[in-house]
């Protein structure tokens, strides 16, 4: 037998004996294992100091036995099954201080995570063993080391939410929330989501128009869909909550640059959001992406959700009034302005000041801007008027500023299904309340 | 130990006497000879009734029998030849695949203890194995790396086969069992595939199934499947994935398939080859008179024992740095831009830029394997046989060796060079910047198309055999080089012309853009060495049907790099195309 057939074979058997130990070691060496046992030792310390000041010798002597056996531990994968959502959540593994098994309080002394107790009282009406985690704070239920757990890794689209964000999650179920404690930012969120008008774009389950995307299952967004390259995010922080922020805090024509001048066929205009991160502050688009990220893909069973009866329409006296209502209802804003203070930027429409010949073509189609009411209304009649609002402005008839670029994003749609009767008087005459006067007549 | 095989010296035999032996410890003496001890233990009877055969006295016919009397070991001769042995003549390819095999059945099993084939549950449990199950990581990722590994080995082992002429008579049945056996390894590979039910698994399954949509009579979109009144709801890949997509209905078969159907097929046909193996003896190498034999036990049995250790070792080591990929759960309404088959079919994938799917995904393919199981059967070079070597087998080396690259060249691009819409992205562009849709193509007419592809056909078999002269090379390659580039030039303005001829008149479109010209030269001169210069000098005097044979295997190879080049040089889709049957090249 060749020397090196010898050696070898005492090589190949030391490096199988190294590979095995080292799969022992690395299997045995779970992360969970560590804070399991920092979880136990500090009980375990809690109890000891307990022991010291106890003046009993023999309740002394049980202290100190059970703070021995905490130190032995019976250290293992714990979870809570979620039959209605058929889920397994094994957060309690590492947060054992939430494990209603070992800590019928849920509560505990620590003030260090992964060993405090569950902060607020939110675990006494909604039961973990019932609910479980994951399903208000997201995060991978089934994984057992941290980054996995709370899903900050590749592969994984729902990761941990953080404050004010978790919010969304009270909205999912309560459809009350606006009326909540500790679900202001969220309610805020609607209320803004409203106010500037993003429903006149963006509908959420079929209330709204559909100019962009229907927002009704947005927390669920693939992100395989979704282009971040631009955004300027680090790669780990591709979700879709900070998807939804990058459009409330930047530039949404930066961040969805589309090809306006046709390098690559036909061009596509950019992102037809207008510039929200102008107005709004960063709590601001924070509370609207907490109130979004509640629109989840995600059916909950029936009994989960609190209903709440229709906000009831205001009771207006005045006919302006009224219009103007109809106005915010139907997110008017969105494009035309709160209180028609003027027309949003649309990508390539005709807008003020823009020059032909200027050096960079994006920005003259920049200076594209939806209609300002308060100057056009005025040179319609009330039954022109009326029938522009019912029928609309197609993309295809929206002037474009340049004749051989990107077809203007925003466009208005028929209202007529949608605003008529009274809804559409009042809107008229709310309109002409607003326009600048012209000669009469 | 030692590689002679004169007989060991045989002393009088000693009384050897256990139970003396044990009244001796009892007495209190202490056993510290190791021999001593081995010799308790071996001479036992529970030993011996385990092990057949006598008392071990490790003499050349203990050796054999041990060989012999195990059924484990008794595929092996009792001696082999030392050429056969040398590591640099077989690189142990043949064994490892089947250690492999036997990895993949140990952890495979293991994993099917905890794996519930059904959408609801397969991807949570690969969740359980990777975060709770013990050992369950590493179980998985050793069977996703033995599969990689495993079809990687086996087409190396193919190689190292061919490249020995190892399949010559009267090893040609057994070549072809050999392909057999690799096509059963993709397919059994590529059924687990789908089983960990992420994306990568559903997309990468969908890709290679919609193939079999495609295959000619049998599929819904292949050439003339309407005639056989295939739909996408009767046809051939409908019987494939139980249903009209991948699904539930497809998790449960290739599940059946991957842990039940395939492996023990494969198992069967494995032992036929390991039969012929020993039938046809075990290297193919000549005899050399007195050559030297080495018993079984130990040389080979250690060297097998030694190779699939370090094969375990490099697994385990690779186990335990990469995990095995888990991508989101299948999400049937979510398409992964690009979506990628498995990477051995990679190659194929990418051929789907130049042919229509029932080409690139059936057609060639079944050449491919058709075309390995005739090489015994149309080589008649005698020589080679047992060994390396180049000069004996000029044209079966290159050949073969040519086939190789290219399939292994072409994954490269598949793996590496493909990225959003299969547009090319360089490894170190960022896929997130667009890049500009393909030009658009044009069809050839059909009776030009037809005619070209007929002239082909006849004058790439005709032409090599029509020289009978040895062409001196010196002069003829750089004339060829010399003749495809004139070619290229000409095709490329003819091209310019046919697209715009005014703009090309006015010197308006850039026709020599300078990577397509110098591709389809380089094309050009592949094909006019390795199918016309390489035949003309090695098999233009070869009986008449094994060098049509030849030439008809030649050809079809060198048309997928002409299709190449008409496809990325000239941006004609079809050559002849009759779209009314769907049969369109």
């Amino acid at each position: 037998m060749p020397k090196i057939i010898r050696t070898l074979f005492i090589w190949a058997n030391a490096g199988l004996l190294a590979t095995l130990v080292a799969v022992f070691v690395r299997d045995g060496n779970r992360e969970w294992k560590k804070y399991q046992k920092q979880y136990f030792a500090l009980e375990a310390q809690e109890l000891e100091e307990k022991a010291g000041a106890a003046a009993n010798p023999e309740e002394q002597a049980s202290l100190l036995k059970q703070a021995q056996s905490k130190r032995r531990g019976k250290f293992e994968i714990r979870q809570i099954i979620v039959k209605d959502l058929v889920r397994i959540d094994r957060c309690i593994t590492c947060h054992v201080g939430m494990d209603s098994l070992n800590n019928p309080s849920l509560t505990t002394n620590f003030s260090q995570n992964p060993y405090k107790g569950h902060p607020g009282d939110f675990l006494k009406t909604h039961s973990p063993t019932k609910y479980g985690c994951t399903i208000c704070h997201q995060g991978q239920g089934l994984a057992t080391t941290a980054q996995a757990a709370h899903g900050f890794i590749k592969h994984w689209e729902e990761p941990a939410l953080e404050a004010p964000f978790i919010q969304a999650s009270c909205a999912k179920c309560h459809d009350n929330f606006e009326s909540l404690p500790y679900a202001e930012t969220a309610a805020e969120g609607k209320r803004l989501f409203a106010k500037n008008g993003c429903y006149g774009c963006h509908g959420i389950k079929g209330w709204g128009a559909n100019v962009s995307e229907d927002l009704g299952e947005i927390a669920s967004k693939p992100l395989s869909q979704i282009d971040f390259s631009a955004t300027g995010l680090p790669r780990e922080q591709w979700n879709v909550k900070n998807w939804i922020l990058a459009h409330l805090t930047q530039d949404p024509l930066k961040i969805v640059p589309g090809d306006p001048e046709g390098r690559l066929g036909p061009p596509v205009p950019p992102s037809g959001m207008p510039p929200f991160y102008l107005d709004l502050k960063e709590e601001q688009a924070q509370a609207i992406t907490s109130y979004l990220l509640s629109m989840s893909a995600e059916k909950t069973p029936y009994d989960y959700h609190v209903y709440a009866p229709p906000k009831p329409e205001p009771v207006l006296a005045l006919v302006v009034e009224r219009g103007k209502h109809v106005f915010d209802k139907y997110g008017c804003a969105g494009c035309h302005g709160i209180e028609a203070s003027g027309g949003r930027r649309n990508f390539n429409a005709l807008g003020p000041g823009q020059d032909p010949s200027g050096l960079d073509p994006i920005v003259e189609m920049a200076k594209g801007r939806a209609p300002d009411l308060r100057e056009t209304v005025g040179t319609f009649t009330h039954e022109e008027l009326k029938a522009k609002i019912q029928s609309g402005v197609p993309p295809a008839n929206v002037v474009k500023f340049k004749a051989d670029g990107p077809t203007p994003p925003l466009f208005m749609p028929p209202w007529k299904e949608k605003i008529k009767d009274r809804e559409l008087e009042d809107l008229i005459a709310y309109l002409f309340s607003i326009a600048k006067k012209t000669e009469e007549w | 130990m030692t590689g002679n095989p004169s007989p060991t010296p045989i002393k009088p035999p000693e009384k050897f006497s256990p139970s003396k032996l044990l009244a001796k410890i009892g007495k209190g003496a202490v056993l510290t000879d190791p021999e001593e001890i081995k010799k308790l233990v071996t001479n036992h009877q529970i030993w011996r009734s385990v092990f057949r055969g006598g008392i071990w006295k490790n003499t050349p016919r203990d050796r054999a029998l041990h060989i012999m009397g195990n059924v484990w070991l008794h595929l092996h001769p009792v001696r082999v030849r030392l050429r056969s042995l040398r590591f640099a003549y077989s690189w142990g390819l043949g064994g490892l695949s089947f250690w492999l095999f036997l990895l993949l059945s140990i952890s495979g099993i293991l994993l099917m203890f905890y794996y519930r084939p059904t959408a609801d549950l397969a991807y949570r449990d690969m969740k359980d194995l990777e975060f709770v199950v013990s050992f369950g990581w590493l179980w998985r990722n050793i069977h996703r790396w033995c599969a990689h590994a495993m079809v990687l080995v086996v087409i190396l082992h193919m190689v190292r086969v061919f490249l020995t002429g190892a399949y010559k008579p009267p090893r040609e049945f057994n070549w072809v069992i050999g392909v057999t056996l690799l096509t059963l390894t993709l397919f059994l590979s590529f059924t687990g595939y789908l089983l960990p039910w992420d994306q990568l698994a559903l997309w990468a399954v969908t890709v290679g199934t919609n193939m079999a949509g495609a295959a000619p009579f049998l599929g819904n979109e292949g050439p003339f499947g309407d005639l056989l009144g295939m739909k996408i709801n009767n046809d051939i890949r409908f019987g494939l994935l139980g249903g009209t997509v991948v699904g539930e209905a497809t998790l449960i078969r290739f599940y059946v398939l991957h842990c039940v159907f395939v492996p023990v097929v494969m198992g069967a046909i494995t032992m036929l080859h390991f039969w012929r193996i020993r039938k046809d003896t075990f290297s193919a190498a000549p005899y050399s008179p007195n050559e030297e034999k080495l018993e079984t036990w130990p040389h080979l049995v250690a060297r097998e024992y030694v190779a699939a250790a370090l094969a375990t070792v490099a697994i385990l080591v690779w186990a335990l740095l990469i995990n095995a990929p888990l991508e989101e759960a299948a999400n049937p309404t979510v398409t992964p831009n690009p979506s990628k088959a498995p990477w051995y079919f990679l190659g194929l994938q990418e051929l789907l830029v130049y042919f229509d799917p029932w080409i690139a995904g059936v057609l060639i393919p079944n050449v491919i394997i058709a075309g390995l199981c005739a090489i015994p059967y149309i080589d008649p070079n005698p020589k080679g046989v047992g060994y390396y070597s180049f000069k004996e087998r000029p044209f079966a080396n290159t050949m073969f060796l040519f086939g190789v690259a290219m399939w292994f060249i072409l994954i490269a691009v598949g793996v590496w060079m493909r990225g959003p819409s299969w547009s090319w992205y360089w490894p170190w562009e960022n896929w997130a910047v667009h890049k500009p849709p393909p030009p658009p193509t044009w069809d050839v007419p059909n009776w030009i198309g037809g005619s070209l592809i007929a002239a082909y056909f006849t004058a790439g078999i005709i032409l090599p055999r029509l020289i009978k002269k040895n062409l001196n090379w010196k002069i003829t390659l750089p004339g060829t080089l010399f003749l495809c580039a004139g070619l290229g030039l000409g095709l490329k303005i003819i091209h310019a012309l046919l697209l715009d001829k005014s703009a090309f008149l006015a010197k308006n479109i850039p026709i020599f853009g300078p990577g397509s010209f110098i591709l389809i030269v380089f094309l050009l001169f592949t094909f006019a060495f390795f199918g016309v210069l390489m035949p003309q000098r090695y098999i233009r005097s070869l009986a008449i049907g094994r060098y049509a044979g030849t030439m008809i295997l030649v050809l079809l190879t060198m048309s997928i790099l002409i299709k190449i080049g008409c496809r990325t040089g000239l941006n004609i889709k079809y050559v002849f195309s009759l779209p009314q049957f769907n049969f369109n090249i």
